[in-house]
């Protein structure tokens, strides 16, 4: 019976260590999520979603919206390992007391998700850059 | 005379009018639940899947063990509720279950659940009510470096005691406490999403309660739960669960429970899940396996 689990567990940890010396040689998370021109699809499909949300756009009214989608494309390119420097503010500052609560955090996320996913992003690049965004968490809701 | 032959037929009847109840529950459940699967509603704000599912004892969790994170999508500033029925299918036992929990403010959870254990070789049936509830003290199952953590407690009341305490139960009602600790890991296996639970309960309850609280060869004991599950896709995760059992009678044996289960989010307000279930020995009954299947519905 124990014998089961352990065996389900093993399979579990050989799966994880060839997918981790499997993407070893593979490409960077930047150039397997299509790159630049899909980075800026991506942004562009997102900003949509977010004006059409009310509980969202809210925070965007003052907001220079080509300056937004630039720093954000250059914020998602680093973070993937682009070739490109975020050079935009901190985090925290940039969400500083704008009263940003976890159902706007959720929103966000999900927009960004489906927008990825309509841009015909692979699953595993979505989850992985879902992955290497989620710790901005902690950073964004730093100073609400 | 005529009271000792009136009070078995009541009994009889009050049985069969559960049961008819509880199959029109089941009817009425599914109904409610294609309503809302095909209408637009407000949901909560938390990802789907999030809630988890609705394990046999009404806590938010896999099948067979609560997990950390609270039930429905509600986050912050809302308000979720969830009502599930549950079936599980061994050799020689037919559990149903149906439940209902609350979530405030994805903080606090409180659930109800009626277990009814049909002992189809034994003859007759026993059950109990849980009464639960759970509390986030911290994190989040996606954003946190630690994930989420929660303790809950879950009092149980036998309906009636009658086979557990000949069978040499203690107690006939009894409080279980548990810790439990959810991590959702980004990107682990193949590029999909991995779900970690571990549960650790402080019990006396023998088969979940079913068979009574503590017992001839031992009392309360600290018990390891835990699952790990893959997401397929963001709305279909596969995985297996394993719940430590004390082991208080000696007139009926206890095993460990375990699972491989397969959970299915068709919205934010629909879930089935199904699974194999290994549940050991039960009330002297050797290898108790069999199918499980489970339907909640979040609102």
């Amino acid at each position: 019976m124990r014998r089961y689990l352990m065996a389900l567990m093993l399979t579990t940890i050989t799966l994880s260590l060839a997918s981790c010396a499997h993407n070893r040689n593979q490409a960077t998370l930047y150039e397997r999520l299509g790159g630049q021109p899909t980075i800026d699809a991506v942004v562009e499909n997102l900003l949509y979603r977010i004006a059409d949300d009310a509980e969202v756009v809210v925070f965007f009214a003052n907001t220079n919206i080509d300056l937004f989608a630039e720093s954000l494309a250059s914020q998602l390119c680093d973070i993937s390992d682009g070739p490109c420097r975020y050079e935009g503010p901190p985090m925290d500052r940039a969400h500083q007391h704008m009263g940003v609560t976890n159902v706007h955090f959720n929103r966000v996320v999900e927009h960004l998700d489906a927008a990825m996913e309509e841009e015909d992003v692979t699953l595993g690049a979505r989850n992985e850059l879902l992955g290497r965004l989620a710790p901005l968490y902690a950073e964004i809701m730093r100073l609400q | 005379m005529t009271l000792r032959y009136t009070v078995p037929m009541h009994l009889a009847s009050l049985s069969t009018l559960s049961k008819a109840l509880l199959c029109r529950f089941f009817v009425a459940c599914f109904i409610f639940s294609l309503a809302i699967a095909v209408m637009p509603s407000h949901a909560g704000s938390r990802i789907l899947g999030t809630g988890g599912v609705s394990a046999i004892e009404g806590a938010a969790g896999g099948g067979l063990s609560p997990w950390a994170v609270l039930a429905s999508t509600a986050s912050e500033h809302e308000v979720g509720v969830t009502a599930a029925a549950t079936r599980a299918w061994v050799d020689d036992y037919r559990l149903t279950v149906t439940g209902a929990s609350l979530n405030i403010y994805d903080r606090a959870e409180v659930s109800v659940a009626r277990q009814t254990l049909d002992l189809d070789t034994l003859g007759g049936e026993l059950g109990q009510d849980i009464y639960g509830a759970k509390v986030r003290l911290l994190g989040d199952v996606l954003y946190h470096p630690w994930g989420i953590w929660s303790v809950g407690l879950q009092h149980k009341r036998l309906v009636d005691g009658t086979t557990p305490t000949a069978l040499g139960a203690d107690e006939t009602h009894g409080t279980d406490i548990y810790l439990s600790a959810s991590k959702l890991l980004f990107s682990a296996v193949a590029g999909r999403n991995v779900l970690l639970n571990a549960t650790l309960r402080n019990t006396d309850a023998n088969q979940g309660g079913l068979l009574g609280f503590g017992g001839n060869q031992d009392g309360r004991s600290w018990l390891a739960e835990g699952s790990v599950g893959l997401f397929v896709t963001p709305r279909w995760i596969i995985g297996a669960e394993y719940r430590q059992k004390p082991d208080n009678l000696s007139e009926a044996r206890e095993d460990d429970w375990q699972s491989l289960y397969s959970a299915y989010f068709f919205n934010k307000h629909l879930s089935l899940t199904g699974a194999w279930l290994d549940l050991g020995d039960i009330a002297g009954l050797p290898s108790q396996r069999g199918g499980y299947l489970s339907l909640q519905a979040a609102f």
